[in-house]
């Protein structure tokens, strides 16, 4: 087979940015006059650079979709405006083949006077197709975009929902060789997200080239088959999708740490923590945070009770994936009845957890009560501590998506029947 | 395959290339500036045919009968007032969108690329087509009045268009300034009222002291309204002197405006 074509090529790009300091408010007539005087003759005095872009290469081949990910202001953005001609960069070189086309925004140019049809003519032409590509493609539009009746009506009418739904059905008919895309499938309701992501799968399936900047992983799961991972306007990563995922969810999560100080935490509404709050946790017997499969994890929390006669109390424990799916939940038992005022330090091992390799975090939650029917949640800390598990042979790698996030074992298997002949 | 290089300051080759490819943006630009002005009116596009008519009867009385200023050749004061408002408005909307463009179009050009000149085209379009309503205007007066054109009229199009080139060319060069410090566009309506009496809009050029007369045609907008008001009336002199600081101008301008624009262009969404 031979090599396709490389379509983009990102050479040792760099972005500056300056940025303003806001220095000293000068004193006295003199020190206003120096100071006026400097700023005037020197501009760029209480200025420093930011590279939000700091030499990023990598080359695209003809039909890839690649998913760019990192953290905020990693530079993610800035890259795309760059490859999109928005911007220039301050040094390096892209050289491109075929036409490019970026949706770093829907409905960009719509204007609300103009009825939905002018619109989808003028955001058309504003992405570069032409009158009769768009008289082409209109009644594909107009269904895709579901707005119906309603599109000779003055856009300023439209719900919000209407709205996006046609800037997106306009924008997503464009036929580049190249597309980029920047974290735009998250409009309107459940259901037409659905159909984005289908409308992006089958752009894809047609095998054009796609530059796509999001934070929904899943999204990039469905979408990329390649991913860029980036820290600090540089290339940290570039590959396997599930392995720049892990090493993004490494990235977004906060450092893994053992010792964790919640009496700064500000809780969710609704916990006042009048009656009793946790204030720390410590993670024992792992420095790193790191676990094996079958390795117990142990927690010790500080907590402090603030009223008498609480009752009894006990935890609740929910883990998460990096992007918020919950995982699993485990409801300890009642570990004390606490009729005093003070602070107490708790033990929780958590014997087996039956979780697949990942980065995960946990929620703590506090509730007591003299009786079963009148036990209240007292405190909810998240993310209260943050934890990885590795594979069985030790290594870190990738966990198959499909094989799901827990694994069972203790599963009984037994021949039930002799070889019938 | 079509192959676009980036590389910093804008060594892009294909930058007129470009510009015609994107042509019919400019066309919607025009498209929705002249429909947006009109959306939503009882009487729509008659909105451009009521305003001229009542601002040209407001400075024939101030200039014509109060201030007793004397017409251009032998034409009726207002159609001479009518003449100047003109041109003057493709001057003024010319220079204010062109030297505004990289602010009010900030929304659209900080997501997606199109050689930036487009958008001041666009508008410039816009007006030519407001301009041509009031021109259809004017052209009825003068029917109604009864003072016919002459075969000068023919050459209105030469001077209609420098008239707006001029402005645009102008508006161009101020943008690059305007984009870093936003008192321009404080300044620049500002400028365009009190301009209005500094041009020979309302009142004849005749009216102006003739040892005053080459610095008052120092003001760029002189020489081509003049010019424009001539190919109207038929009995007026053609202002040589005016007319070539005008068209210096134009030559400086174009260049100029272009060059300070497109460096603009390259980095403008960095600060706007």
């Amino acid at each position: 087979m031979s090599e396709k074509p490389v379509v983009l090529k990102i050479e040792n790009i760099k972005k500056r940015y300056r940025i303003k300091h806001i220095t000293k408010k000068p004193e006295g007539r003199s020190e206003k006059i120096k100071a006026a005087v400097k700023s005037f003759v020197n501009p760029n005095a209480n200025k420093e650079d930011f590279w939000a872009l700091n030499g990023v290469s990598f080359n695209v081949e003809q039909g890839e979709k690649i998913g760019i990910i990192g953290k905020n202001g990693a530079g993610k953005s800035t890259l795309l405006k760059i490859i999109s001609r928005i911007t220039e960069p301050t040094d390096g070189r892209i050289e491109m083949l075929g036409k490019i086309s970026s949706m770093l925004e829907v409905g960009t140019g719509f204007n609300t006077e103009l009825t939905g049809r002018e619109n989808v003519y003028l955001n058309g032409a504003i992405l570069g197709m032409t009158k009769t590509e768009i008289d082409a493609k209109f009644d594909e539009i107009l269904e895709f975009s579901e707005v119906g009746k309603f599109i000779d009506t003055p856009v300023k009418r439209y719900s919000s929902g209407m709205f996006v739904r046609l800037a997106f059905a306009v924008a997503s008919h464009l036929e580049p060789d190249i597309l980029l895309v920047d974290e735009v499938l998250a409009v309107g309701d459940t259901r037409f997200q659905k159909k984005c992501i289908d409308k992006m799968l089958n752009i894809a399936a047609s095998g054009k080239t796609i530059l796509f900047v999001s934070h929904q992983m899943n999204t990039i799961r469905q979408l990329c088959d390649r991913v860029i991972v980036l820290r600090e306007g540089t290339v940290i990563f570039d590959g396997d999708v599930e392995e720049g995922i892990r090493i993004y969810n490494s990235e977004a999560y906060m450092e893994k740490q053992n010792h964790y100080d919640f009496t700064e935490l500000t809780r969710q509404p609704g916990y006042n923590l009048d009656k009793a709050e946790i204030l720390s946790l410590d993670i024992l017997q792992n420095d790193s945070c790191i676990y094996a499969p079958d390795e117990p994890i142990e927690l010790k929390l500080r907590i402090r009770t603030k009223v008498e006669n609480i009752g009894d109390m006990s935890f609740r424990m929910l883990i998460w994936q990096a992007d918020e799916t919950p995982i699993e939940v485990c409801f300890t038992d009642t570990f004390a009845n606490i009729n005093t005022i003070g602070e107490f330090d708790v033990g929780i091992t958590i014997n087996k957890h039956n979780l697949g390799p990942g980065i995960y975090k946990a929620t703590l939650i506090l509730s007591g009560g003299t009786a079963k029917a009148n036990s209240e949640n007292l405190d909810y800390v998240y993310p209260a501590f943050v934890f990885e598990i590795l594979h069985a042979n030790g290594t870190s790698q990738s966990w198959p998506r499909q094989w799901g996030w827990c694994h069972f074992d203790d599963v009984d298997v037994k021949l039930l029947s002799d070889g019938d002949k | 395959m079509r192959k676009t290089v980036i590389e910093p300051n804008g060594k892009n080759f294909q930058y007129w290339k470009d510009i015609w490819h994107y042509r019919e943006l400019a066309y919607n630009f025009a498209k929705r500036d002249v429909t947006v002005r009109y959306k939503q009116t009882r009487i729509g596009l008659g909105w451009a045919v009521i305003a001229p008519i009542i601002n040209v009867f407001v400075m024939t009385f101030i200039f014509g009968n109060l201030a007793g200023l004397s017409s251009d050749g032998s034409a009726p004061y207002y159609i001479m007032v009518y003449a100047g408002t003109i041109p003057w408005g493709l001057f003024s909307k010319g220079l204010t969108t062109s030297a505004n463009t990289f602010i009010t179009n900030a929304a659209i050009m900080k997501k997606v690329y199109f050689p930036r000149i487009i958008s001041p085209i666009g508008s410039a379009v816009a007006h030519i087509i407001d301009s041509m309503i009031s021109m259809s205007v004017l052209l009825v007066m003068m029917f109604i009045q009864g003072y016919l054109p002459s075969l000068r009229f023919l050459l209105f199009p030469v001077f209609f268009l420098l008239c707006l080139i001029l402005g645009t060319a102008l508006g161009l060069f101020l943008s690059s300034f305007n984009v870093k410090w936003r008192d321009l566009a404080q300044i620049i309506p500002f400028a365009i009222s009190i301009g209005q009496y500094l041009t020979p809009v309302a009142y004849s050029i005749d009216s102006i002291p003739e040892k005053l007369r080459l610095l008052y045609s120092i003001n760029p907008a002189t020489g081509v309204i003049n010019a424009f008001k001539w190919c109207i009336i038929k009995d007026m002199p053609f202002d040589w002197t005016s007319f070539l600081i005008a068209l210096a101008w134009i030559v400086v301008l174009i260049p100029l405006g272009i060059h300070l624009f497109r460096k603009t262009e390259r980095t403008f969404v960095d600060i706007v």
